[in-house]
């Protein structure tokens, strides 16, 4: 998927882009520990690759608001925005663990 | 009269959608029932749906959900990603009634 413009969109709809992406990652971290507990270690690795791209995205969304914050051009700050902001960090650090977790797991034959 | 279900993880963004989508079935003159809740209530509100619509963060659940709508004969799907991209209340609805023509 390309990367968004933010330019086009409201501000309802960049929130619910930002809550696409970090959900369509969240779903595949939890995806893939259920992958290797099922014993596809290699479908699991690449799921966490997958949710890291869709990441991406989701961050590049945020990113391009806080550079135009930086440039002097404020987000207005709703209920939904922190809400979506709140799944985008939460799944980034369901990532980061869910990552290590594997790499334990796979170090220690399980 | 139709019942159209939404689930998120916690209800929020689909609550929103929820209005989106009220607003274009009465725009075009159906009567629709249509709500969100967290996902936690998924299972338990399902019975009074005729179709079930899930939010990208817990697309994860949707086999799980799915089984336990057989019980009531209706279909669980997520909801496409530019319907929700783009909090398109039409083409979510669309995707609801395409879903309860296939049951």
């Amino acid at each position: 998927m390309e990367k968004i413009d933010l330019q086009q969109l409201t501000n309802e709809q960049i929130a619910f882009q930002l809550i696409l992406h970090s959900g369509n990652a969240r779903s595949k971290v939890i995806q893939s520990l259920r992958e290797y507990r099922a014993g596809n270690k290699e479908v699991a690795s690449k799921l966490i690759e997958e949710a890291e791209k869709d990441l991406s995205l989701a961050h590049d969304i945020h990113f391009q608001m806080i550079q135009k914050e930086a440039g002097g051009q404020n987000t207005e700050l709703t209920l939904l925005l922190m809400h979506a902001e709140d799944h985008f960090m939460s799944t980034l650090s369901m990532k980061e663990l869910v990552k290590e977790m594997l790499e334990l797991f796979k170090e220690r034959n399980l | 009269m139709k019942r159209i279900l939404l689930a998120c993880s916690s209800g929020m963004s689909t609550s929103l959608l929820v209005t989106k989508m009220q607003e274009y079935a009465k725009s075009i003159g159906e009567e629709a029932e249509i709500w969100a809740v967290g996902q936690d209530q998924a299972k338990k509100e399902m019975e009074k749906a005729d179709v079930v619509l899930i939010g990208p963060q817990m697309s994860f659940l949707k086999s799980e959900l799915q089984k336990e709508a057989e019980k009531y004969g209706i279909k669980v799907d997520v909801i496409d990603m530019v319907a929700y991209g783009m909090a398109d209340g039409k083409k979510a609805y669309e995707q609801a009634l395409k879903l309860m023509g296939e049951k």
